[in-house]
């Protein structure tokens, strides 16, 4: 099942003649130029009331006083830039949204490396090794979040933690009773591993799927031509890889600066608030804290950071959907 | 075929527009009523898993139902998770329920916005003289009452009467040094096992810390109207957090110091048979005895000693209010519904379950039971959270005093780092934003 899905289109290749009928289309009547729209209607209509307008009452919402009482009582107390002053002006925010992108940025690159690493690994093991690998990968994948979560937990576990013991077994002796959610770097370190842990499986698939599309030939071709094992790489997989590298980048970003279940379940946020992420603060003030209003301020600023930091690989695609990534 | 398209347009459109009324909130229902409308009524009654007993509830509805023959009584029992949302959404629709429980943590987060009716001027009603004081502060909110008490459970030390004995302890200890001399005299009998424990104490166990506190005089926090100033820096509090220290070097526990008492779960522990004493609340033992059957009969109690000699330290009381939600059709009903709740007949029944009465200060059926009668020996003498919306944060999993136990007790800070660090993060949390 190596090299069977190598016909793929080439990515520049010109699109289809022009029918021969198509100078007739004006004549056609209304109803059937119309038509096609009308059948994206009921999908659009769709997406407007379940994706567009919960995102403008959170936009609305944001501008609003909107505390518990205000809720239960339906009233509508405009702010104007309240919610926002009183989010920016905490400077515990600025160190949240900080330690929030450093977070997501170390998380992508060590997921993304990790997940290409095993990607060309699985490319050169025999059948019995990369599907036994496969089958672990898929596994690691499917066990929901908090299951692994609650593994983890238990292996760093400062009294009874397998790591721990471990550790002093190999003669690391400071180990002993060492806590792993001390502090908050530490906190988020393992936290890291935990989403880290769940999120190869899924990059690792992606590019071996990308290497299995690049021609088998090539790679023969390159041999003869004498390349190295790294110039084969770069002349003859990358090209394949970087379009899907470019979309699971973009996937891994959204996903990890968004993750929050793994973080509060470990130390919900803590100790004393250091490994509280945006996610998390956005959780202690609208569900815990019943302030609704500054809580939908943090998400419309996450949501800003978030356009920001993705705003070329957007561009791209909207603009041309058609151009190579 | 452009008939049906249309008709699917239409249909969006109506789709969108029911949305958008959703989503607004209208504003129109301030629907309490006036005058007692006649005819058959419902009254929705909310209580919490695992709190009044089936036997309570029958008894209770089977009475009211005798002197209220048109109403009928719809009561749902709610889980404890998700129940803050869920009493968010159903408080803020027009069918909101009319007598809802709220754990005594949470009421203040309620009382505080108005969302519950003011019940001041019925105290009297509801057997308001017998309150149990600690639960009434929880619902009270600048001076009015919006909950009233329901029923309340508080720490004790539970303990191996067969350890105790070999160990040549005569009486269970009445002070903070004859707790300290128990652990001396245990440790001296069975140390030689290294898996022995004293006493199991993880270092996050702020309940237990809560009770030295209060025993040295301090709080938490200081009351001022609706305004609460937290005083952990106070010396009280750092002599209250310096004999937690104490018992945790005293007794050499194995347990975890930056964790609290529910991972691991400490009844499962004692029930492993090689702990003398937890620190828990009385139906513990019987989740020690999924471990070990035997333990029940091994196992008494004894209240947190107070560091004066024969008296108990007071202690913090977890538990429940009942209250009426301000959107509620049918508060008269609701009213009776309380006042017949809240005589001594029916909160006996909680005594009965092991439970402290919230609205009686007859506790007699606890007495039977030694493992009760600890609990109800200092229950005169509870304290609850600071009363201010502010805690909500804290209960939600961000809590500064336990952060303050694991950096003290692990040497990460000292004890005044320790205790003005919780100390900003509470105001922090107090002032609510």
């Amino acid at each position: 099942m190596t090299s069977t899905v190598n016909t793929v289109l080439p990515a520049g290749s010109p699109p289809p003649a022009a029918r021969p009928g198509a100078g007739r289309r004006a004549r056609r009547p209304l109803s059937d130029i119309a038509l096609p729209y009308l059948m994206l209607l009921p999908a659009v209509a769709l997406m407007v009331a379940l994706l567009g307008w919960p995102a403008l009452q959170v936009i609305a919402i944001s501008f609003r006083k909107l505390d518990l009482g205000e809720l239960v009582r339906g009233e509508i107390k405009w702010v104007g830039l309240d919610n926002y002053a009183n989010v920016l002006n905490d400077p515990e925010f600025w160190v949240i949204a900080l330690r929030t992108a450093v977070f997501t940025v170390t998380v992508v690159l060590s997921t993304l490396l990790v997940g290409l690493g095993i990607a060309v690994l699985m490319r050169h093991l025999s059948t019995w090794v990369r599907i036994s690998l496969q089958v672990c990968l898929v596994l690691a994948w499917a066990t929901p979040i908090v299951a692994t979560t609650t593994v983890f937990q238990w292996m760093f576990d400062q009294e009874y933690g397998i790591l721990n013991k471990t550790l002093v077994l190999l003669g690391f002796d400071s180990f002993k009773g060492h806590s792993w959610f001390a502090s908050g770097g530490s906190t988020l370190t393992v936290i890291g591993l935990l989403v880290l842990w769940q999120a190869v499986p899924f990059i690792a698939f992606t590019l071996y799927a990308g290497l299995l599309s690049t021609p088998k030939d090539l790679y023969e071709a390159a041999a003869i031509d004498g390349a190295t094992g790294w110039q084969a790489f770069r002349a003859v997989s990358w090209p394949s890889l970087r379009p899907l590298l470019m979309l699971v980048t973009f996937l891994s970003v959204l996903w990890d600066f968004k993750v929050f279940a793994q973080v509060w379940a470990i130390r919900q946020g803590g100790p004393d608030g250091q490994s509280t992420t945006l996610p998390v603060l956005l959780y202690l003030k609208g569900i815990a804290g019943s302030h609704f209003g500054v809580s939908a301020a943090v998400a419309v600023l996450m949501l800003i950071i978030l356009v920001a930091v993705t705003w070329r690989y957007m561009r791209l695609l909207v603009r041309s959907p058609e151009t190579e990534l | 075929m452009r008939s049906w398209s249309k008709a699917m347009v239409g249909g969006m459109a109506v789709a969108l527009a029911v949305a958008g009324c959703a989503g607004s909130g209208s504003g129109s229902g301030s629907g309490t009523s006036s005058a007692a409308p006649s005819g058959p009524r419902t009254l929705t009654v909310w209580l919490m898993n695992g709190s009044a007993p089936a036997t309570l509830t029958d008894a209770l509805h089977k009475k009211f139902q005798e002197t209220h023959k048109d109403v009928t009584v719809k009561y749902e029992v709610q889980q404890w998770n998700g129940i803050q949302q869920k009493l968010t959404t159903a408080l803020s629709g027009n069918d909101a329920p009319d007598v809802i429980e709220i754990g005594n943590t949470q009421a203040p987060k309620f009382a505080s916005e108005g969302v519950l009716a003011d019940l001041t001027a019925s105290t009297g009603d509801f057997n308001g003289a017998n309150w149990l004081s600690s639960l009434k502060d929880s619902g009270n909110w600048d001076g009015k009452q919006y909950a009233i008490p329901f029923y309340a459970a508080n720490r004790e030390i539970l303990y191996r009467k067969d350890m105790f004995a070999e160990a040549g302890i005569a009486a269970p200890p009445t002070s903070r040094q004859e707790w300290l001399d128990a652990i001396t005299k245990l440790k001296a009998k069975f140390g030689s096992d290294p898996n022995f424990q004293a006493l199991y104490l993880p270092g996050q166990n702020w309940y237990t810390l809560l009770s030295f506190i209060y025993d040295e005089g301090g709080d938490i926090a200081k009351k001022d109207g609706t305004k609460f100033t937290a005083t952990l820096d106070s010396a009280e509090a750092k002599k209250g957090l310096e004999f937690y220290k104490q018992l945790i070097d005293a007794s050499g526990t194995k347990a975890p110091k930056d964790a609290d008492e529910q991972t691991p779960e400490q009844a499962g522990i004692y029930g492993g048979g090689k702990v003398a004493m937890i620190v828990a609340l009385p139906w513990e033992v019987a989740t020690a005895a999924k471990s070990d059957p035997t333990i029940k009969d091994k196992t008494s109690a004894f209240p947190i000693p107070s560091k004066d000699a024969g008296k108990t330290a007071p202690v913090f009381q977890g538990g429940s209010n009942l209250a009426i939600p301000a959107n509620s059709k049918d508060q008269d009903l609701a009213k009776d519904y309380l006042k017949l709740i809240s005589t001594d007949e029916y909160q006996g029944q909680f005594a009965k379950a092991g439970m402290i009465p919230g609205t009686s200060k007859d506790v007699s059926a606890l007495q039977a039971d030694p493992v009760n009668a600890a609990m109800a020996k200092a229950s005169t003498n509870g304290k609850a959270v600071p009363a201010t919306p502010g805690w909500a944060t804290i209960e939600a999993g961000q809590n500064p005093i336990k952060d303050m136990l694991t950096a003290y007790l692990t040497g990460a800070k000292t004890i005044d780092a320790a205790t003005s660090d919780a100390n900003a993060a509470l105001n922090k949390a107090f002032s609510g934003s």
